[in-house]
């Protein structure tokens, strides 16, 4: 019987410590704020959506290359002979048109492993963390600065180009005399 | 194992033969608010009494291991964020100290620092979350805002030196990806300063409740030996009372420059090894940790922290098992190299899939409302235990 009120008497004291600690916390400061109305600023290195100065891109590919879930999307053709593309800011010259480049952000896992390797510095992560859309699809970031016809139209002048290249190089082949290998059948063959 | 190593059923009642009673198999879970995440136990009950547990896992399977084979060396660290979702920076540390023992590489001395100053806060930041999701599956509720209040600190740390809250990628092979900012050393002294007062907080509203104490302790009792034979560790083996602990026992980084204690339960509140020990010991641990953090930030030297490897790093062939003491206990990764630029195999020991194995043992005879209270007190992840 003892016991009983013991335990009785000994949990309405622990609680009533506990009931303590929350009566102080009445008279604090709430560490919470009103989101919407009220924003946390986020420190610089923050590591949220991902922007591309497509003007400093040289199309590389490190990027794409560096990222583990393959979420960069690049596709270049190349300047051609009196075409002038410039130079980016850190002075390094641009010989390839990026005719695509997309990041899918629904793969994207922010782990910041593209924006290291990148040679001129155009590819970061900015503290922007509200882009949430109404269609997935709208969270494919297209950062190049061509429009779909001008990309269809200097890949069609590349595709041209590389087919003249392959006609000329199959008429210099039929031209000279066939290297004695290739028409070997192969060993499984 | 012999049987009567088990601890005795804890209930035992007694069924006139006249009575009709059936066994009934219940799901906990996959979708159950206290199983802390997507585990399904399939229960056998008589009444309330439990006859037999089985857990159910794999419902959070991301292939970890198959990944890893597919990507760079680098780009593995990435994946290991996922494993325990909530301890990160542990995860990034055992591979990478694996890497590098492979490769015989010398980190700066910044660097290693850094790493253990944020992986014994990480360490704080997962044990915090033990306690507040703990007190929630017992049902206290307010624990759990105040430790989220604290926890919220220590990622405001992290997003400040890494960009990251929670997945931070942020050590590297041969250093860390970012210097700390300036400053930031001392914002970690003045959340240790802060912190240390907080956890008598936590005491005085959890803890010591009675309440509490009547639901936790002498309840889901694990044997010392019981606890060695399913492979237990971290703060679930200590509350068993053995001392072990990879950082004091099997020291890597520089961890054996500092002063602390490894906590083990004492059964204090009722048998050593109960879910009472197991949660004291991470109450424990959290002095611990900060009086490591406090020692790491003011013996902070200056210099480079940046990572001193190429990023294309090649691992001679060959194989390591790297072992570190993360918030759950024993991380082990299994790393076979062939000498390419990608891992022939990276296999992980996780320790939550493993403290999970003893709940068969331990289940049998306790009341379906402590089964939450053992679920809890193992303080599992399931994006570590399915990986
Ligand atoms: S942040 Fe990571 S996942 Fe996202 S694009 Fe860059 S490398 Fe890929
Ligand atoms: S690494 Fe930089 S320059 Fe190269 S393709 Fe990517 S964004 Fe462009």
């Amino acid at each position: 019987m003892g016991e009983y009120f013991k335990n009785i008497y000994k949990a309405i004291v622990t609680i009533l410590i506990g009931m303590g600690v929350t009566w102080r916390h009445l008279f604090t400061r709430a560490v919470t704020i009103q989101y919407p109305h009220v924003k946390r600023e986020l420190p610089p290195r923050s590591r949220q959506k991902l922007f591309v100065d497509i003007d400093d891109c040289i199309g590389c590919f490190q990027c794409a290359r560096a990222c583990p879930v393959d979420c960069i999307d690049i596709e270049t053709v190349k300047a051609g002979k009196e075409e002038d593309l410039g130079e980016t800011s850190t002075g390094q010259k641009k010989r390839l048109h990026v005719v695509k480049f997309d990041i899918d952000l629904t793969k994207c896992c922010y782990c910041a492993d593209c924006v290291f390797p990148c040679p001129t510095e155009c590819i970061v992560m900015t503290p922007k963390y509200e882009f949430s859309t109404y269609d997935r699809f709208d969270l494919i970031e297209h950062f190049s600065a061509y429009s779909a016809e001008e990309a269809e139209k200097l890949k069609e002048r590349d595709r041209k180009e590389k087919e003249a290249l392959a006609a000329a190089r199959a008429a210099k082949m039929q031209a000279a005399p066939k290297p004695p290998s290739s028409d070997k059948p192969g060993p499984s063959a | 194992m012999k049987k009567d190593n088990l601890p005795a059923a804890q209930f035992e009642v007694e069924v006139p033969d006249t009575l009709k009673t059936e066994e009934m198999t219940l799901n906990m879970g996959p979708q159950h608010p206290s199983t802390h995440g997507v585990l399904r136990v399939v229960l056998k009950t008589d009444g309330e009494i439990i006859k037999s547990a089985e857990p159910v896992i794999g419902y959070l399977h991301r292939c970890f291991e198959k990944h890893a084979e597919n990507v760079t060396w680098h780009q593995v660290i990435p994946f290991t964020d996922r494993l325990d979702y909530i301890a990160s920076m542990n995860n990034n540390l055992g591979y990478v100290i694996g890497l590098e023992r492979m490769m015989n590489l010398q980190v700066n001395e910044r660097a290693e620092y850094l790493r253990v100053i944020v992986s014994e806060l990480n360490r704080i930041a997962s044990h915090l979350i033990a306690l507040g999701t703990y007190g929630l599956d017992i049902g206290a509720f307010t624990p759990f805002l105040y430790v989220f209040r604290d926890r919220e600190r220590i990622l405001d740390l992290f997003e400040e030196i890494c960009g990251a809250r929670l997945l931070y990628n942020y050590i590297w092979v041969g250093g860390v990806a970012y210097d700390a900012p300036q400053g930031w050393r001392d914002k970690v002294l003045q959340f240790i300063d802060y912190f240390v007062p907080k956890i008598k907080e936590y005491n005085d509203i959890l803890t010591y409740n009675k309440i509490f104490i009547d639901r936790t302790a002498k309840v889901g009792v694990i044997p010392a030996d019981v606890a060695i034979n399913y492979g237990l560790s971290g703060p679930s083996l200590r509350g068993s009372g053995v001392e072990f602990d990879l950082r004091k026992d099997d020291p890597y980084s520089i961890y054996d420059r500092f002063d602390f204690n490894v906590c083990t339960g004492k059964g204090q509140m009722g048998t050593v090894g109960d879910t009472w020990d197991r949660y004291w010991v991470r109450v424990a641990e959290m002095y611990e940790s900060a009086k490591i953090v406090r020692q790491a930030a003011e013996q902070l030297p200056e210099g480079d922290a940046k990572e001193t490897v190429p990023r294309n790093i090649k691992v001679p062939a060959g194989e390591y098992y790297m072992r570190t003491e993360t918030p759950r206990g024993e991380l082990g990764y299994y790393i076979i190299s062939d000498g390419g630029k990608t891992p022939n195999r990276v296999k992980v020991r996780s320790p939550a899939y493993c403290n999970l194995s003893v709940l068969p043992a331990i289940a049998p005879g306790v009341m379906v409302a402590d089964m939450v209270a053992i679920i809890g007190s193992l303080d599992i992840v399931l994006g570590e235990v399915d990986r």
